[in-house]
């Protein structure tokens, strides 16, 4: 049942991009300007950069046995009991940065727009959108994401051109002032939240996308186009609300949102700019609960992932109540532990698996070699 | 209250997939299915009744603190 959904190379690029742009949108742009202050943008820039040469390696991977998902390759290269075991902490980490990006959804509600709403309720209710698409299936997931995406853009070109007209060329000045090291650190932290994660894309690609040929391209250009959505949104945010104002936010994207005013009477928009992050962000969650509900199937060898998705989703609630008490301890994670973390799955696992495939290759190659000399004797 | 109605989300979540399941004769996804609404339930009363349950975030934190610190040494 699974292995018959296929996604379009065209729809794959689209996930990607609203994959990668995710949350960033709204949380990067302050840990930036604290980092590399007023060259927040070329830390980004940097970022992108190094994020495209990850997406390199990415592909690299899934082009090992471009029939198989991560969690079948690596059962396949790290052997059956290894393999599953991995697969579970993969799982795991999937999940759990789930439920943590829907702590995320209800934190930025319950903070900015409905204060008096108890955050659980808005937890249980975007979980039931997710659950629901997950077990639609990929397919439609990106059906909806091909419909989505215009007005996605639609949101941001409309949101640039309303906030240029504030934009302080000052509030950029000095460029490059930032030493090397602030640079780095800033964009070690932009890729650890933008391409690193994009791991978890690997059990869509390329075995569940129907030209994988194509969509390599489309990996790339999903990439970049996020990269660029989120070099505008970190140098608007610089440019409008200054460095101090969009450290000290939690949100400066939204808050740059408040600024819009056109004529003194488009006023307060916010919410219908917010609509952008909801986008990204539900495509964002849907594609972490439907790596760890896939993963989980194919670990467990059965056909049908779709029975997982109601108890997973109780799980995922559950957990997104209990992974951060509070906002302080999501910066103080998010800022050290995520790093490593997400460190493991998206950098240290696709060497690990691309090495066991090269050594285990030339180990057969060996075996094949001496076996035809001992024919030839 | 609140334990009734995540007790009645739970029992409506096992009304709408055991039949299914059980039809096709499917024992070890019933038995996967279970265990993890039980753990999902678990969690959700445990926390409505404000019992501290440990935190997975914060095990992840202690187990990478060691390459986490490192890392930090070397970009400060």
């Amino acid at each position: 049942m699974v292995r018959n959904e296929k996604i379009s190379a065209r729809q794959f690029g689209i996930l990607v991009a609203l994959y990668s742009i995710g949350t960033t949108i709204l949380i990067v742009p302050a840990v930036l300007a604290e980092e590399a202050k007023q060259d927040a943008w070329i830390a980004a820039l940097l970022g992108v950069g190094i994020g495209i040469v990850l997406v390199g390696l990415f592909i690299a991977v899934g082009s090992l046995i471009p029939s198989m998902s991560l969690v079948e390759l690596m059962e396949e290269l790290l052997g059956k009991w290894l393999g599953k075991a991995v697969s579970l902490t993969f799982i795991f980490f999937a999940l759990v940065t789930a439920s943590e990006l829907l702590y995320f959804v209800g934190n930025f509600i319950t903070t900015q727009i409905m204060p008096e709403t108890p955050m659980q309720s808005i937890n249980i209710i975007f979980a039931c959108v997710v659950v629901m698409g997950v077990r639609l299936g990929i397919e439609t997931l990106a059906r909806s994401a091909e419909l989505l995406f215009p007005l996605f853009v639609f949101l941001f070109l409309v949101f640039v051109i309303f906030v240029s007209p504030q934009v302080k060329v000052e509030n950029i000045q000095p460029v490059l002032e930032a030493d090397f090291k602030n640079l780095l650190r800033a964009a070690i932290y932009f890729i650890s939240v933008f391409s690193l994660p994009t791991v978890v894309l690997l059990m869509v690609y390329p075995a569940s996308v129907n030209r994988p040929n194509e969509a390599k391209k489309n990996f790339f250009s999903g990439v970049i186009i996020a990269g660029v959505t989120l070099i505008i949104m970190i140098a608007l945010s610089i440019l409008v609300l200054g460095v101090t104002t969009t450290q000290l936010q939690i949100y400066p994207s939204y808050s740059l949102a408040k600024k819009i005013n056109v004529g003194n009477f488009l006023q307060r928009i916010e919410i219908v700019m917010a609509g952008m992050w909801f986008i990204s962000i539900f495509f964002k969650l849907s594609l972490y609960f439907y790596a760890s509900v896939t993963g989980l199937a194919q670990t467990l060898n059965v056909k049908d992932y779709r029975f997982l998705t109601l108890p997973l989703g109780v799980v995922m609630v559950a957990l997104s109540m209990l992974v951060h008490p509070n906002t302080l301890h999501s910066f103080e994670y998010n800022r050290e532990t995520w790093l490593s973390y997400v460190s493991t799955y998206g950098l240290f696992l696709p060497l690990l698996l691309l090495g066991v495939y090269a050594f285990r290759r030339k180990g057969r190659q060996d075996m094949a070699t001496s076996s035809n000399e001992t024919k030839s004797e | 209250m609140a334990v009734i109605g995540i007790l009645a989300i739970a029992g409506i979540i096992a009304m709408a997939e055991v039949p299914r399941l059980r039809r096709k004769g499917h024992k070890k996804e019933l038995w996967v299915f279970m265990l993890l609404l039980l753990l999902g339930t678990g969690i959700s009363i445990a926390e409505s009744l404000s019992v501290k349950v440990p935190n997975p975030i914060d095990g992840i934190a202690y187990l990478y603190k060691p390459i986490n610190d490192f890392i930090q040494g070397i970009l400060k």
